[in-house]
């Protein structure tokens, strides 16, 4: 293939691109996370909490998500359920959270954090590498671009949260204990 | 070729950055609105979140993430870095390359240092990276580092143009089974197993496996010396221990017969002639680290590694081992404090066999020492907002003594633009080529009658070349989708080395005329430069980014120079403009990438301006099988990218590779 052909399909292509700019949405790594985080709200029961008050979702650590937990929170379609996005900078504050994400900052002081937990019901998240396998209770991992999750049950069981199964099929992997 | 290249790759740039404006109008998107399944389907911009961490640091820093390296086709180290912005990466013969940041590029690298999870793979023999020799699983690497400039206040001596550091994946995300095949017109067989597991309470661990046979480059001469087989095998733990921190385990063995050209002289009859041979480098390492939390923000690390290499060429063999033991600590004083200290030893005996009679090290055996401690402290003047960060390396080595290697950089966070400055200083030891070897080289002189040589000899005297170095960098994110990332630097340079001329000894018997040349530090000057590196994410399926670096030196000898090529080898063995230009697209099941790169002149290798294409296509089979064929060096049959000694350059083949592989990650 000659040079001049070779330079006009590159320039082909990247014209190309503006035109799919306008059809597909588009997303980062961390509007995904943020949009399964607030997904995963709605397949988690919290039998020890009141059901009417508001779900308390909070990041703990160096806080990947930016503006991007808030914009999809405004995003999100209106429903009965209130979300309060709080900001923690050390897991004592924790224990109040539905949902805790668990900022890879804070992977080398993981064992702390789980003994702080103990087994409130404070459902673990977090994308830091053996997450799930240290006793949180769901990783997100990605798959060749793309962002799928797994569930530690038996963590989850401890906690006396309640996952549905419509959670536990889509999970890429669900660990049972034995 | 050469007048040509910068005009289509400004005209990239300008598109690339056209398209930076349009990207920024996107619509909303209802992500919240989709199903658990449908998020699972998204793809998403492989920007990793240390990627937005480096974001705020004051360095000059770049990531390749595993992403970046899967779809560039590439299959080695070397090729893997071409997409770094700022690396000067060229193909020397099939197994060789040059590659410099800001400059002195050389087969050695000697300016900049290499590490593969924390292990150095710098070798004091030449001073820098003999790459052939190093390699792992590239499925593996999670990610590849490249900081370009100064980084002697952590990583201590010989970082004078930059840091790669390469870093491998937790054992916990290799879970599973992957094979991987493949074969092609230059990499002509690869085969690649890995296997990993663990046990679900903080015990992982893998395994791997991997050989390749690749072919030579193309020789005008029909000569096929370089070609290269290397077989490796490794593993890494990581086993959670508790309360009491991490610990991680690596090691590889590797063996491999790089094939060479070299230059090899006699001395009776004079003269100085190409050998053919491999060079076999048995290389063995074993990196023990543990990592635990004292605070909230506070850590205690200490590594501690053995590295061996036995090389075996037609012209030198050296044996060497290395251990090497490092500590650092960091904590938070005073609340607007971060300390971040630490110390460490290494030992490196190598032993040196000659195998020509006009190649030596004087003494044969050497041990390599090293002692050194650093402390750096980074003051929040103005919370999250602007950072001082103030350090400095004592490094002791038995070469040189104390080499101090201070820097102060300054970070200034704006909501999504960050500004940066440093000044830094960094030292590059001598390597046991400037402090010991002996090397003849034959010359014509045309009014002598006995044959003379000249005798390059390494000299107890060299000091280390330095640096001090003024950066300031500038980035900026539109948006989630585009950034733009500006970094400049103005480098003062001291104590470069050279030949200096020593005395003319008439030998008897045989009769000949020796003329020594001293190594010394023989140049100063300067050298400045820019790169910037624009990246947009059109959509979740489309992802272009380019580079652009410049440089330029400003060197002059002092009077003991007598090397008469010095100046003009230094600043014309890099080249000036260097432009890349990279696509990816995804599209379930496919993904398609495409690279474009204009190289600019390196006068000193007399090897001319080039620009060529790389692409690879992925195809997704099933949840298992992946296929993928990759072209590179698309735009011309074959081209000159360095030159080599002995002989003409040696080109780079336009190559085409075929790989397959088959992942099984574990069922529940």
């Amino acid at each position: 293939m000659s040079r001049r052909l070779w330079a006009v399909v590159l320039v082909a292509l990247t014209l190309h691109a503006t035109g799919v700019a306008a059809q597909r949405p588009t997303a980062s790594e961390y509007e995904v996370k943020a949009a399964y985080l607030l997904n995963f709200i709605r397949f988690v029961h919290w039998p020890g909490r009141a059901s009417s008050g508001p779900i308390e979702l909070c990041v703990l650590g160096a806080d990947p998500f930016g503006r991007t937990l808030d914009s999809s929170l405004a995003d999100q379609p209106q429903g009965e359920t209130v979300v309060i996005i709080k900001r923690l900078s050390s897991v004592e504050q924790a224990r109040a959270c539905h949902v805790l994400f668990v900022s890879a900052s804070e992977e080398g002081r993981l064992p702390r954090i789980m003994a702080a937990l103990g087994s409130a019901d404070v459902l673990t998240v977090s994308d830091m590498s053996g997450f799930a396998g240290r006793g949180g209770m769901i990783q997100f991992v990605a798959d060749r671009g793309r962002i799928r999750f797994e569930v530690n049950l038996p963590a989850a069981e401890r906690a006396g949260l309640m996952m549905s199964s419509e959670l536990l099929r889509v999970a890429r992997n669900v660990r049972t204990g034995r | 070729v050469a007048k040509a290249a910068p005009s289509t790759a400004l005209l990239l740039l300008a598109l690339v950055l056209a398209r930076t404006a349009t990207a920024q109008q996107a619509p909303p998107r209802q992500l919240t609105a989709l199903t658990l399944e449908q998020l699972g389907e998204i793809e998403v911009s492989s920007v990793s979140k240390q990627a937005e961490d480096l974001w705020r640091t004051p360095v000059a820093i770049s990531v390749l993430t595993q992403d970046d390296i899967r779809r560039s086709g590439s299959t080695s180290l070397p090729e893997i870095l071409r997409m770094a912005p700022g690396v000067e990466v060229a193909r020397i013969d099939s197994d060789h390359w040059s590659i410099g940041i800001r400059g002195f590029g050389d087969q050695f690298s000697k300016s900049l240092l290499v590490l593969i999870d924390g292990r150095n793979i710098y070798t004091p023999l030449f001073a820098g990276t003999y790459w052939p020799a190093y390699d792992t699983l590239i499925p593996d690497i999670e990610r590849i580092e490249v900081i370009r400039g100064p980084g002697g206040t952590i990583w201590g001596g010989n970082t004078v143009s930059g840091v790669i550091n390469i870093i491998t994946r937790h054992s916990s995300q290799t879970r599973g089974t992957l094979v991987a095949v493949g074969t092609g017109s230059l990499d002509r067989a690869t085969a690649a197993l890995r296997h990993g597991g663990g046990n679900g309470r903080g015990f992982d661990y893998r395994v791997y496996a991997k050989a390749f046979n690749r072919g030579p480059g193309f020789h005008a001469d029909g000569a096929r010396f370089d070609k290269w087989w290397m077989t490796q095998g490794g593993f890494r733990t990581d086993v959670a221990l508790g309360g009491r921190g991490v610990l991680t385990l690596t090691g590889d063995v590797s063996d491999g017969r790089h094939g060479q050209r070299v230059a090899i002289t006699t001395l009776a009859p004079p003269g100085r002639g190409p050998v053919d041979g491999n060079l076999e480098a048995v290389g063995g390492n074993l990196v023990v680290n543990w990592e635990r939390p004292t605070s909230a923000d506070g850590s205690i690390r200490v590594q501690a590694y053995y590295d061996g290499t036995d090389w075996r060429a037609p012209h030198f063999q050296e044996r060497r081992d290395t251990v090497d033991i490092d500590y650092t600590q960091s904590r938070t004083a005073m609340t607007r404090h971060h300390l971040l200290w630490g110390g460490g030893v290494r030992w490196s005996p190598g032993r040196y066999t000659p195998t020509v009679a006009t190649l030596d090290f004087v003494p044969r055996n050497f041990t390599d020492r090293l002692a050194s401690v650093f402390i750096q402290d980074q003051v929040a003047i103005v919370p999250e907002r602007l950072l001082l960060t103030v350090g400095s390396k004592f490094e002791r080595n038995n070469y040189t003594g104390l080499e101090l290697q201070p820097s102060a950089r300054l970070l200034w966070n704006v909501g999504t633009q960050t500004l940066w400055s440093a000044v830094s200083r960094a030292v590059r030891t001598p390597s046991r080529i400037e402090r010991a070897l002996t090397l003849f080289t034959p010359v014509v002189v045309p009014t002598v009658q006995i044959p003379v040589f000249i005798q390059l000899t390494g000299n107890g005297a060299v000091e280390a070349e330095s640096v001090i170095s003024y950066e300031a960098g500038f980035r900026r994110a539109a948006g989630a989708r585009t950034s733009i990332d500006v970094t400049a630097f103005y480098t003062s340079h001291e104590d470069l080395v050279s030949f200096g001329r020593g005395p003319t000894v008439i030998e008897t018997s045989p009769l000949r005329a020796v003329i020594v040349a001293p190594y010394l530090n023989g140049l100063f000057g300067t050298s400045h430069g820019f790169e910037v590196t624009p990246q947009v994410q059109l959509t979740s399926s489309w992802r272009i980014w380019a580079s652009y670096s410049y440089r330029h030196f400003d060197l002059e000898a002092t009077p003991l120079n007598a090397e008469m090529n010095a100046v003009s080898r230094y600043e014309g063995s890099s080249p000036r403009h260097q432009v890349r230009a990279q696509a990816q697209l995804s599209r379930h099941p496919l993904e398609v990438d495409l690279a474009y790169r204009a190289i600019g002149e390196l006068p000193a290798r007399t090897i001319g301006g080039y620009q060529t294409s790389d692409a690879r296509i992925g195809w997704r089979l099933n949840e298992q099988f992946d296929l993928s064929l990759a072209a590179q060096n698309l735009l011309q049959r074959h081209h000159a990218e360095f030159a080599h000694d002995p002989g003409p350059p040696v080109e780079i083949p336009r190559s085409l590779f075929l790989g397959l592989t088959w992942t099984r990650s574990p069922q529940p």
